[in-house]
């Protein structure tokens, strides 16, 4: 069965890129969010067995959308990708149940490595 | 002369662009602050010279009292960068930088032109460099352009020799602190065309 994945950015554009940049061999089903509004209903809807989430966000942001997740059940491997590179920023997403914080742009490489450790590849 | 307004996907790769700039702008000004500095979403406008101003007064609040400083920039992309400061902006940036007083006017201007220094350096820089236009690039002097004025006597549309002008919004704001700034940066046509090209390339190769 592929591998339900959901990509949360505001920008089309960074979604494409990061569209490319999962790995080729994967056999995966991606959803596309354009807000954190939109990626809870996905991932409610049982989308997001991988998220990768942006931070900064109209209408709800990738926090609120980490927390959310989090009191409902956090039934899902979330890597925040963000332009955001303060330390202080990935500690909190990290505290807030994200696996993994990769900076913007990310590679194929990167998306291997994070996953990769959580078995899936 | 005609103009055309940037596609969808232009605005769209520009503002991604820009958003990574200002994430390392950001955690530059949270090294010097010690302070976690929250991002806003980056608006970007292409109005008509003659307006500006408006664009400028609308993105930043009618009523707004600032202190602004100015540096241009010139590559094969050349412009003008403005970082506005709120007007309670300085006494809790005096603290923050470990200053005991703001009020001697020489220190307060220093910390100002230092600060937009720093932003518009990492800001611009980032933006020049994704767009594979970073090399040679130049910075005038920062130079304090308006103290504790009111945001619509800023840009005059008169003393631009522009047609056009794209305008780029960040704001910067820190956290438990009064503290916030825009930056703003202000390109005319040539340097709308020669960014629409780039952006084109960028938009080619995703």
């Amino acid at each position: 069965m592929s591998l339900p994945v959901l990509v949360v950015d505001d920008s089309a554009i960074a979604r494409k890129m990061l569209i490319k940049a999962l790995p080729a061999d994967w056999d995966v089903e991606v959803t596309q969010a354009g807000n954190g509004v939109e990626a809870l209903a996905a991932y409610r809807a049982g989308k997001a067995s991988v998220m990768f989430l942006d931070l900064t966000m109209p209408e709800m942001n990738g926090y609120e959308v980490l927390e959310a997740i989090q009191r409902e059940d956090m039934n899902s491997l979330v890597v925040v990708v963000s332009a955001d590179i303060q330390p202080l920023a990935q500690q909190r997403v990290k505290a807030l149940g994200a696996i993994a914080f990769v900076k913007k742009p990310v590679s194929t490489e990167q998306i291997r490595e994070v996953l990769g450790q959580y078995g899936v590849r | 002369m005609t103009f055309v307004p940037y596609s969808s996907d232009h605005v769209d790769a520009l503002q991604e662009i820009v958003n990574v700039a200002m994430g390392r702008a950001a955690a530059a000004l949270a090294g010097v602050l010690g302070t976690f500095v929250r991002l806003s979403v980056p608006r970007i406008r292409i109005v008509a010279a003659a307006d500006a101003g408006r664009a400028v007064r609308v993105l930043v609040g009618e009523h707004a009292k600032i202190t602004a400083v100015r540096q241009s920039f010139h590559s094969d992309l050349a412009g003008e960068a403005l970082v506005l400061f709120g007007e309670d902006g300085c006494t809790d940036l005096a603290d923050l930088m470990g200053y005991d007083d703001c009020d001697e006017p020489g220190m307060q201007t220093e910390l100002l032109l230092d600060l937009s220094n720093l932003l518009v350096g990492a800001c611009l820089c980032g933006v020049l460099e994704q767009v594979e236009s970073g090399s040679n690039v130049s910075f005038s002097a920062p130079s304090i352009i308006a103290e504790r004025a009111y945001v619509h006597a800023l840009v005059r549309p008169d003393a631009l020799s522009w047609t056009h002008s794209l305008v780029v919004e960040l704001n910067f704001s820190l956290e438990h602190r009064d503290f916030s700034c825009h930056l703003l940066i202000l390109m005319p046509e040539e340097a709308i065309e020669r960014m629409r090209a780039l952006l084109d390339r960028v938009l080619a190769a995703v």
